[in-house]
């Protein structure tokens, strides 16, 4: 399997907060939504892939390339939006598209030119002088032109608008397209994670919890509905119980368990991935 | 293109086998016709909100089946396909729906008898309405 991003056994402390044993595999072609609570080290953990911030110990690699060798090429092929601008900016779109683009020879003026208008972003006005979103949808245009192998977005919808939101969604399956590309977002959006999303990786108390496929995890979560009183013990996998109703994430076992137990259950349903995620990330 | 694919998370049928079915039913019927270029992969795990594992699968399924042939670089697209083949398709369709039906009825308690009297009503209906043929 080809690996655009690998990390093994990555420690990292932060003041009072550390990310332990982390280990990861993101296969290229794919998109990957980095979902965890807010503090959940979503932000350090992009940050080490691309060498902002340095490992306490483990090994990161970016396609095949260790991000911590004295080789820095791999840097050419990672784009990273932060998800703060990093410093006052006190030029226009135009200026920071001409300083941006002279640095990297796969930057596509085309896609620019496209995303611009697509957002009818003003290059013209002061980045200081733009409201949040217009910030936003520039940081985008800059950093998805550069066409990148790997491009890594720190919550890439913040201050954007609902139409703006389905703009980038769209944009982000076309700039898919291309082979072997990769893209890794941090997000607390389900709207993006259901349209994008092919794994989802969940950070929680500073481990990596899960690395799910789409699919793999809608299907481990079932709730029941009963039409008698739920007088009984937990059954296997049970997350929630309710009135009438208990939601397992071990549909099979929990089953069996209430066919021995002679319970009948009137109903069964899938859950919304939002109340997935709430029930994942809330324990 | 979008397809007219209409998911059922709540089926027993897994996601790739519904989206693999509801492919061959668009086929078979003529809907989709052969030479069609088809979504790609990626566009269409958007469109259905599964990830592209999913429909990778599908995809690959279809062209071992021969329902889809697919050329490097280019896409996917509707393979011509032997009438025996779309008339198998068609009936697999209509059998795959009356079977979740009667599952339901199964599931709330309905006895065989009571099952086959809702179907002999419900097609009584239709021909009141003109509509059965």
């Amino acid at each position: 399997m080809d690996y655009a991003v690998t990390m093994s056994n990555v420690h990292k402390k932060v003041d009072e907060f550390q990310l332990e044993s982390i280990d990861l595999k993101i296969e290229k072609g794919t998109i990957s939504a980095l979902i965890g609570k807010n503090g959940s080290g979503k932000s350090t953990l992009l940050k080490m892939v691309i060498n902002l911030m340095k490992t306490d110990s483990g090994d990161i690699r970016l396609l095949g390339q260790f991000v911590l060798g004295d080789d820095e090429s791999w840097k050419m092929h990672v784009a990273y939006l932060p998800q703060k601008p990093p410093m006052i900016v006190p030029f226009t779109g135009y200026e920071m598209k001409n300083l941006i683009s002279q640095w990297y020879p796969t930057w596509d003026e085309p896609l620019f030119r496209k995303i611009v208008s697509l957002f009818g972003i003003d290059l013209s006005r002061k980045y200081s002088k733009l409201s949040p979103g217009a910030q936003q949808q520039l940081n985008l245009a800059l950093v998805i032109a550069r066409n990148a192998q790997v491009l890594i977005l720190d919550e890439p919808t913040a201050h954007l608008d609902i139409p703006s939101k389905q703009i980038l969604n769209d944009l982000l399956v076309e700039w898919m397209e291309k082979e072997d590309r990769t893209i890794i977002l941090a997000t607390h959006q389900v709207e993006e994670i259901r349209k994008l999303a092919d794994y989802l990786v969940v950070l929680k108390d500073g481990r990596i919890f899960g690395q799910f496929e789409k699919e793999e995890l809608i299907e481990m979560y079932k709730r029941y509905w009963f039409s008698q009183p739920l007088d009984f013990p937990a059954v296997p996998g049970e997350q929630e119980r309710g009135e009438g109703s208990l939601t397992t994430n071990l549909p099979n076992e929990a089953e069996e368990y209430l066919r021995n137990e002679n319970i009948d259950w009137t109903n069964v349903q899938t859950l919304e991935l939002n109340e997935i995620l709430a029930i994942l990330l809330a324990k | 293109m979008e397809l007219p694919i209409q998911l059922s998370k709540d089926s027993r049928e897994p996601i790739y086998f519904q989206i693999e079915e509801q492919i061959k039913a668009l086929i078979a019927s003529g809907q989709l016709s052969a030479g069609t270029l088809l979504p790609s992969i990626r566009s269409l795990s958007k469109d259905l909100e599964v990830s592209i594992i999913t429909t990778r699968r599908v995809y690959q399924n279809l062209e071992q089946q021969g329902f889809v042939r697919s050329t490097q670089g280019k896409g996917s697209f509707v393979a011509e396909i032997e009438e025996g083949l779309k008339q198998e398709v068609k009936v697999a369709t209509v059998r795959l729906a009356f079977e979740t039906a009667i599952e339901t009825a199964f599931r709330h308690d309905y006895s065989t008898k009571q099952v086959e009297k809702i179907f002999s009503d419900l097609i009584k209906d239709y021909e009141d309405k003109g509509k059965g043929q």
